[in-house]
């Protein structure tokens, strides 16, 4: 049985009305606007994704620091552009001269990215550019998943800023990675071994 | 020159689309989505209301932005509508191809309507050419600009079914430039701003 409880945050947004296609037993989704008001008690994931309303978080950062403080999880799959994310500094868009500047390396060791090949992860039908277009100067000590051929960071796990775990991705939401027949599948199933892996750390539960 | 306000919904690409400065400074006033209720719009000549809004709040503002365009203002929306807000709306969702450009002899099934209408002294296809993510059916007496190869609507104005003017497309130029995706988005970004601006929105 699953440890997991995570809290989705949904900007009940257009294109959001097929990512809940891919809802789980143990994924709770709520509009963005309702974080202020629910009971954040059971939950031990608040996993948060690239149209969230930023302005709305930043009036609410102390809600999520908290949550880390509790030594839970927090996940943001977006561009950052204000700082509700402890320890988080904005994104940075990548200068593109040509699609081999999207080009993604992992990092050897790492999870997420394991067994997954680059080509998947850079080309949809040959074309580069969906996956990842910027990069974040991740925290001192954060553990690096994935970057740019050039070394800058795609994603990251910084367990050392808070009591928690704060998993960045400059990208779209790494659990929606799932049948598309390609070997990206696996990060989908890769996040969600992350994210179990993370709660069940002493005291998260 | 037309006041403009814009619906700002918080997210990264609408950050980043409206605080550009080259479209801020046609911009007079971003009005943060859940502030928006409590807006006075009557300094206002053109609401653009953004793509990917969230549908609770959208739906709670709609008469409000209907009762905008009723006082003889512009509304203009962006990208797909999957819920009925706008008028006469009839939305049909189509699977997105973005890749129609890799084929051989490439045909982005989208065409030029009515080409002596004033938009098009400001865009030109190649500008309002990337993607769609579906097609409007709306009622005859709207003026298409831009449609598909099987008639369904892209842009669109309607003259008629309110007291207002709509201008409404199912392009995302806000989301695609915000993302730092699609380069044609600032093409039609650049031109969309004057023509709002100073531009004949209509022939009459």
């Amino acid at each position: 049985m699953s440890l997991l409880n995570i809290l989705e945050l949904s900007p009940s947004h257009a294109f959001g009305i097929h990512e809940q296609a891919n809802a789980l037993p143990y994924r709770t989704v709520i509009d963005q606007y309702q974080l202020d008001q629910i009971d954040l008690t059971p939950y031990n994931v608040l996993y948060i994704t690239y149209f969230v309303d930023q302005e709305y978080l930043l009036k609410h950062k102390e809600i999520i620091a908290r949550f880390l403080d509790d030594g839970k999880v927090v996940v943001f799959c977006g561009h950052l552009f204000r700082k509700w994310l402890p320890g988080a500094s904005p994104m940075m868009p990548k200068e593109i001269k040509s699609y081999h500047d999207y080009r993604v390396q992992p990092v050897e060791g790492a999870p997420l990215f394991e067994d997954v090949k680059v080509e998947d992860i850079v080309y949809n039908k040959g074309v580069a550019g969906f996956f990842a277009r910027g990069y974040y100067q991740p925290p001192k000590h954060a553990d690096i998943c994935l970057t740019f051929t050039d070394g800058k960071v795609i994603t990251y796990i910084d367990r050392h800023t808070t009591n928690g775990t704060v998993i960045v991705h400059a990208g779209r939401s790494l659990l929606d990675y799932t049948k598309s027949n390609k070997t990206t599948d696996k990060i989908g199933s890769q996040m969600l071994a992350l994210l179990e892996k993370e709660v069940a750390k002493e005291g998260v539960r | 020159m037309r006041k403009i306000a814009v619906i700002y919904s918080g997210n990264a690409p609408h950050y980043r689309t409206f605080h550009e400065p080259k479209y801020a400074q046609f911009i007079d006033q971003l009005i943060y989505h859940p502030d928006f209720a409590d807006a006075d719009l009557t300094p206002y000549d053109v609401l653009i209301v953004p793509s990917q809004l969230n549908k609770t709040m959208l739906l709670q503002n709609a008469e409000k932005i209907r009762n905008f365009a009723d006082a003889g203002k512009t509304v203009v929306a962006f990208g797909p509508q999957p819920w009925e807000w706008l008028p006469n709306q009839k939305w049909e969702e189509r699977p997105t191809n973005f890749w129609w450009w890799l084929d051989q002899g490439a045909d982005s099934g989208l065409r030029v309507q009515n080409e002596d209408h004033p938009f098009y002294n400001y865009f030109t296809l190649a500008d309002c050419t990337w993607h769609q993510h579906g097609v409007f059916w709306p009622p005859e007496h709207v003026t298409t600009l831009v449609s598909t190869v099987d008639g369904g609507s892209v842009l669109y104005i309607d003259e008629k079914s309110t007291k207002g003017t709509w201008v409404i497309t199912t392009l995302d130029p806000d989301y695609h430039y915000g993302s730092y995706f699609m380069p044609a988005t600032e093409r039609f970004l650049d031109n969309l701003f004057q023509w709002l601006s100073v531009g004949e929105i209509t022939r009459s």
